[in-house]
């Protein structure tokens, strides 16, 4: 009997034969891993062989839920999508918010992993009655929503479906799973999903789970709800996180032109603060979450769209342009292809410098022009033109076309870097370069203690270790619980306010000590999965240019991150994570991670 | 460039003022805490506060450092050898000024530590009819030197000029630096304050001007920057209608962020306000 909060399995399908098996998750695994990304990392180490192609049938795709998956608990209907990524070749877990989270933990099972591939383009279902195949040829082609809306037609009510898009079945490299409207979105767990030709996974509910103190659960649930409306998340709730925009342009942390500027001086017609008054339509939450943080706009031609500070900046400061109605256009477009928006505007960003530099033969590419950006999008998700090379990521395109370009591909093992500043957010800057998922701001948000005034953000060192470190072991029990991020600003003694959160739902006496211990082992074991599968220390660095190019922010000191301070910060990360000088865990720290 | 460093002296008896001048109140902080601000924005190395023994001084920044006058009543060489051997290790030259100038402006610290940072041994101001020995920048190799002069009871300033190289800036010096001409013309940032009319004086007239912009949900109905008058990021706060803390959070010139209400302001200065979480 697994502990409540949980069912003790994880199904295997193998979508080549159709067959499904059931892999046991005892009580103490499940205890140490929790769910989401720190059970996705777990599963993985066990279901992955070591060096697998992530797009080959025998790599395998975890949908993984959590313990507080099903309960009140505001923002906790969420799931991790687990896989190698075909981005980076490294683990990479990609969470999502939306009703395919309660109900595929409710088919019984903490985990729903997909291996093989299918004979000809299928969608797989599963529910009480086990696993089966049905064909999706005329799906084929289809944007995610469209896919999810004739599937759940044709399925019926209590189905919920995770689709992809024309990009992942052409195998672009960051390729999105989308539900709901929202994407599991970075590393290309869609070209996973495509390479097996699964269009969609369906689920349905078969059953219920338990907390092991319901009244407990929710009293936190009523507590947790009411907090969300307090000022922690006004941000998120008010204008959404298209908010930092214009802040960021006035710190230099709003990265411009593929990183060659923090500042844009087109930033304020992309600005939430005025456009949301011209556009906004209305405001949207993810399932059980009270927050409310969508916030969809109006673009031309009456559609409509979720718009994120991570669009806007990846697909409008990034490439150069400041026409909304093109940002937004090409926002809407990766969203019917599938594509994540960072790496997409990233690796468009990159192209336009090479066009620049002479280095790609494609003058119709350049900074700051609205129709070459929208032409870029559509070429990589049809891995067309242009778009083959694109769609492999700025990484692979950067060894393919050569000349030095690999030194501006903004990208850390293989990501594309988020919307915000390495040189003006040193402590970030670490979290980035270390971080198994790669650039990425969900799993290392060491931004918030950029942004603390508890040091000074443009000068790494020592504090910006510690920092980092605390925020990676927050983001590795919030994505593994699972909680949204946005909720973190309510919590003031988090790891025991999480800690009271499980220990209702379980029964189990996890204290916040224990989760501190959790969260270092999820964080370890991402990096023992990265260092199975080829990880070397230069994969732990950022891109030359951040390292040999300044930048001078707004009261004229120049910000300046060497590679020198850049190695002590790795270095003291390394020592306070107990890992030795090139990296690597060893002895006792291998020990607690259980994945013998 | 030299790493420079700051070293304020603030273990006067204030006799003539009749109340330690370092704790006197201005604009909801203190002379010193402001004092300290000031120099802490150009100085990239340490601030040291020179105090005499178990003197009480109003609350500092955590990275302030102290230490004790070993010898009271003895003078400013007295204070500045102190002062300077305690960051000789650590930066080359080092901003020197007293705790009882209330518009001291960065852009003048800025300038002065510039003489220095181009070679000579003490940057000095001459301003307002007189020389500016206590706001004034100093080679910290001098710490040895300053020592001597008061084991041999000669405690003026000028005794230590005698011995080093001197660039001194006249007042058409300073203000051919164009932002410090801008931003402190009557190069206000060497008045002082020794009595309580100076004090009140002082502290009547307005404070500086300075440019706020409130960003995202802060926002409301006020986009774009707007000129007030504050003299600390709290009083900017407060004129926005916002209180720093946890969930707002307070960027000084596009640089620092701070939560610090007591950081204090300089005509010229522009503070965005900010929601804490930057989550995107």
């Amino acid at each position: 009997m697994a502990a409540a909060g949980y069912f003790g399995r994880a199904l295997i399908a193998d979508v080549g034969d159709g067959s499904a098996t059931e892999l046991p998750l005892p009580d103490e695994l499940l205890r140490a891993y929790l769910g989401g990304a720190g059970l996705g990392a777990w599963l993985m180490h066990r279901l992955a062989p070591p060096g697998v192609d992530p797009l080959a049938p025998e790599a395998p795709l975890a949908f993984v839920f959590s313990p507080l998956v099903g309960t009140p608990l505001t923002t906790s209907a969420k799931f991790a999508v687990v896989a190698k990524s075909p981005l980076t070749g490294f683990l990479n877990d990609a969470l999502a918010s939306s009703h395919f989270a309660i109900s595929g933990k409710l088919t019984g099972n903490d985990a729903i992993v997909v291996r093989g591939a299918c004979a000809t383009p299928s969608v797989l279902l599963v529910d009480g009655d086990g696993v089966r195949l049905i064909d999706a040829a005329d799906l084929s082609g289809r944007p995610a929503a469209e896919a999810e809306q004739r599937l759940r037609e044709r399925l019926g009510r209590g189905w919920r479906v995770a689709a992809i898009g024309p990009a992942g079945e052409q195998g672009v490299r960051y390729a999105t799973i989308s539900h709901d409207g929202r994407h599991a979105g970075r590393g290309g767990l869609g070209a996973v999903l495509g390479a097996k030709r699964l269009k969609a996974v369906a689920v349905r509910a078969a059953t219920k789970v338990a907390s092991a103190d319901p009244q407990a659960v929710l009293a936190a649930a009523r507590d947790l709800r009411a907090r969300s409306f307090g000022p922690a998340t006004a941000k998120y709730r008010e204008l959404g996180t298209l908010a930092n925009l214009l802040a960021f342009n006035a710190i230099s942390t709003l990265p411009t032109r593929n990183f060659q500027a923090a500042t844009f001086a087109g930033a304020p017609r992309l600005a939430a603060e005025d456009l949301s008054k011209l556009r906004s339509v209305t405001r949207n939450s993810c399932a059980s979450c009270t927050i409310g943080c969508e916030h969809i706009y109006s673009a031309r031609g009456g559609k409509q769209m979720r718009v994120e500070y991570e669009n806007v900046f990846a697909l409008g400061p990034m490439c150069g342009v400041s026409d909304p109605d093109a940002v937004l256009a090409a926002s809407g477009r990766c969203d019917e292809l599938g594509m994540d928006t960072i790496s997409a505007g990233g690796t468009i960003a990159w192209a336009m410098e090479c066009v620049d530099r002479g280095l790609i033969d494609a003058p119709w590419l350049r900074f700051g022009d609205a129709a070459a950006l929208l032409r870029a999008v559509d070429e990589i998700g049809a891995r067309q033109g242009l778009g083959e090379l694109l769609a492999e990521g700025s990484r692979r395109a950067a060894e393919h076309v050569g000349g030095g370009s690999a030194a501006f591909a903004p990208q850390v093992k293989g990501m594309e870097l988020p919307g915000y500043e390495p040189r003006t957010m040193q402590a970030l800057a670490l979290g980035l370069a270390v971080n198994a998922r790669g650039a990425d701001h969900n799993r290392s948000g060491a931004y918030e203690a950029d942004l603390s005034g508890n040091h000074d953000r443009l000068e790494g060192g020592e504090p910006h270790v510690a920092a980092a470190i605390e925020s990676e072991d927050r983001a590795a029990v919030m994505d593994s619980l699972i909680l949204c991020k946005f909720l973190r600003g309510v919590f003031s003694e988090p790891f025991g306010e999480w800690a009271a959160l499980l220990a209702a739902v379980t029964g189990w006496d996890t204290d916040g000590a224990e989760l501190r211990q959790t969260a270092r082992r999820i964080v370890l074991a991402k990096r023992v999965f990265n260092i199975r599968e080829g990880w070397l220390p230069a994969d732990d660095w950022l891109p030359e240019r951040l390292l040999t190019e300044s930048l001078q922010v707004a009261s004229g000191r120049v910000a300046t991150l060497t590679p020198e301070r850049l190695r002590g910060m790795i270095d003291g990360y390394y020592a306070a994570r107990g890992l030795d000088g090139q990296g690597r865990p060893a002895g006792r720290v291998l020990a607690d991670l259980q994945l013998s | 460039m030299s790493t420079s460093a700051g070293i304020v002296l603030a273990g006067g008896r204030s006799s003539r003022m009749g109340t330690p001048k370092a704790a006197l109140e201005w604009h909801g902080s203190t002379l010193l805490r402001r004092t300290v601000g000031i120099i802490s924005r150009v100085a990239g190395g340490p601030v040291v506060v020179v105090r005499a023994r178990g003197q009480i001084l109003p609350a500092l920044p955590a990275d302030v450092d102290f230490v004790d006058d070993p010898r009271e009543g003895m003078g400013p060489v007295q204070g500045l050898a102190a002062g300077l051997a305690a960051i000789a290790a650590r930066a080359e030259i080092a901003f020197v000024c007293s705790t009882d100038m209330p518009f001291l402006h960065p852009a003048f610290v800025r300038r002065v530590l510039r003489a220095a940072d181009e070679g000579a041994d003490v940057g000095l101001p001459i301003a307002r009819g007189y020389p500016q020995p206590l706001a004034a920048a100093y080679r910290t190799t001098l710490a040895p030197v300053a020592e001597r002069l008061v084991k041999e009871g000669r405690l003026r300033p000028a005794f230590l000029f005698d011995e080093c190289m001197v660039t001194r800036l006249d007042e058409a010096a300073l203000r051919a630096d164009p932002v410090l001409a801008a931003l402190d013309p009557d190069l206000d940032s060497v008045v002082n304050i020794n009595e309580p009319a100076d004090y009140a004086a002082a502290r009547s007239r307005p404070a500086p001007e300075v440019t706020i912009q409130r960003f995202g949900a802060l926002a409301d109905a006020h986009r774009g920057p707007q000129a007030i008058r504050a003299a600390t990021v709290a009083g900017a706060a407060a004129a926005a209608g916002l209180a720093l803390g946890r969930h707002v959070i307070a960027a000084l010139n596009g640089d620092q962020i701070t939560r610090d209400g007591e950081t204090p302001l300089a005509t010229g200065d522009s503070v965005s306000f900010l929601s804490a979480d930057a989550g995107g």
